[in-house]
């Protein structure tokens, strides 16, 4: 347990602590209670898990303060198991083509090491879905190999390719849609990972387990040609 | 059918709500109306809003029927007036409901001494929700319009003006202080006693870099005995945050959904809405509570 407590946030938010750390089994814990806490059917406005933190909010102190106690009692039930399985497993195709690999000459440089070696580090690794966040349906994915770790650009890029893969420090991520941003982009992923149409609007969870696997050029333009809906993804791509 | 034409759009006029809630872990901002209060209000002259709230800041919109006829009301602090399909110019007060015909155009010219105002229509404005709410987050490109609304958008009202009688109520008492009580926020540790006297004492001003997601304060700089980075965590409305400048801006509706930068404070739900509406140069000034 890396829980530590529950402090108030303002008059109408709470902030479960999980300390100051980070790593993958704190955010293994963060996300069980994040989905413990979800099915309470809390009257709370957002639920928002991150790295070590989860923050609930609700309208006013008075709604907050009669569902922090229903929060201490799941936290002080021990037998809270998750039974529900939502998370999924995800294989991921991305083409690292230098079209699309804006930064990856600065991986490169800074670790001595070809491109070649970039993608099969990169697509090595089973990452973990830390949470979602910075816009919608953005993925925080980690840890990348050590060989990989590179700071985000001195200067942000002012717009970075929809469904562009980056690397920042210890993370990876896939932007959704056009974005300005400073992570280091390394490639890109043949479809939408993200779908206001779709009840459930976003691809990845947190918790989900991501692996990306390289396709060729053309690869990657017929699967882009397929348009594939969420639910559809979820078939051919997850476990 | 009922139609109506943005004849002139006027800046940063949006579509809003109460909120898009129960979406922040995918990443997608709360938004809402900037001042919940004053839409609060109109849902009493025009009960049947269908949520779909026009909201604009300082220049307003001009709205011409094309087709049919329309009930609205306006709300907010503004100078406006009615063009009648006669040529025949109207005057017209806010909250108070008024039936507009073919070939009328209200013309708002622009919020008094404050920054927001807003249009309840009744049946709304034929909109589907994005995520359950019609808050539009331009910068996300979410919601019903996922844009702020440009010349010559039309909408389309189907259903019939219900009833031509009209609602008023007295002019609402918005309150205009500039102290503002506020909390803790989860980093109030990261300043050392003397900063936190420079936060309660000192006097910030609005700048004009102030927007839907945040309003930005000039003032006496707020550095951080510990760090001006954290880790990413949950953010709500309200949030005083302080970059490595010292500068301190308080998250509005489109706030980002997790944030890097201590929060030293937090403002109350119904200060968001009192804040929103102080224009650029008003100096304000904080008053830390210490319970909660």
């Amino acid at each position: 347990m890396y829980f530590k407590g529950i402090n108030s946030y303002g008059d109408r938010g709470l902030v479960l602590d999980f300390g100051n750390e980070t790593s993958k089994s704190i955010s293994q814990e963060v996300n069980e209670v994040f989905l413990n806490i979800s099915n309470l059917n809390l009257q709370s406005l957002n639920i928002i898990p991150s790295f070590n933190k989860i923050v609930v909010i609700f309208e006013n102190s008075k709604i907050r303060d009669q569902n922090k106690d229903k929060i201490s009692l799941k936290m002080k039930d021990t037998n809270s198991q998750t039974n529900k399985k939502i998370n999924k497993t995800w294989e991921i195709p991305a083409c690292y083509n230098e079209d699309f690999a804006l930064d990856i000459k600065i991986i490169q440089k800074l670790h001595q090491i070809t491109k070649e070696e970039v993608v099969n580090l990169h697509s090595s690794v089973r990452y973990y879905t830390y949470y979602i966040g910075f816009m919608p349906g953005f993925p925080y994915l980690g840890d990348v190999p050590s060989q990989l770790i590179t700071p985000r650009l001195a200067t942000p890029r002012v717009k970075i390719p929809a469904r562009s893969i980056g690397i920042a420090k210890n993370h990876t991520c896939i932007y959704p849609k056009v974005s300005p941003g400073g992570w280091n982009i390394i490639g890109q992923i043949p479809f939408d990972i993200f779908d206001l149409q779709s009840s459930y609007p976003s691809l990845f969870l947190p918790g989900d387990e991501v692996k990306f696997y390289a396709v060729s050029l053309s690869e990657f333009k017929k699967i882009k040609k397929h348009n594939f809906s969420l639910n559809e993804l979820i078939k051919e791509y997850s476990s | 059918m009922n139609s109506i034409i943005i004849t002139r759009a006027g800046t940063h006029s949006t579509i809003q709500d109460f909120g898009r809630f129960q979406y922040q872990h995918l990443g997608v901002s709360p938004s809402g109306a900037m001042d919940q209060r004053i839409i609060t209000e109109l849902q009493k002259i025009i009960p049947n809003h269908q949520n779909q709230f026009l909201e604009f800041a300082y220049v307003g919109p001009s709205i011409k029927v094309t087709e049919g006829s329309v009930k609205i009301c306006v709300g907010g602090n503004c100078n406006m007036s009615i063009q009648k399909n006669n040529n025949s110019q109207l005057e017209y007060q806010p909250y108070k409901s008024i039936n507009l015909f073919e070939g009328d155009e209200l013309i708002i010219h622009n919020t008094i001494d404050s920054v927001y105002g807003y249009i309840a229509f009744e049946h709304g404005l034929g909109l589907e929700p994005c995520l359950n709410s019609y808050s539009t987050d331009t910068k996300a490109g979410i919601g019903s319009i996922n844009r702020p609304l440009n010349d010559e958008d039309i909408f389309n009202i189907s259903k019939d003006v219900s009833s031509w009688d009209l609602i008023s109520i007295p002019k609402p008492d918005l309150e205009k202080a500039t102290n503002f009580k506020v909390y803790p926020g989860p980093q109030l540790q990261y300043f050392s006693d003397n900063t936190l006297q420079s936060f309660i004492s000192g006097v910030f001003t609005i700048t004009n870099q102030s927007d839907r997601m945040g309003i930005r304060l000039k003032g006496e700089s707020l550095i951080s005995s510990k760090s001006h980075d954290i880790l990413s965590e949950g953010i709500l409305p309200g949030s005083i945050q302080v970059p490595s400048d010292g500068q301190p801006i308080v998250l509005m509706r489109d706030i980002p959904c997790t944030g890097g930068y201590p929060k030293i404070a937090i403002l109350n739900e119904e200060d968001i809405s009192r804040i929103s509406q102080l224009p650029p140069e008003t100096k304000i000034t904080f008053d830390l509570q210490t319970i909660y």
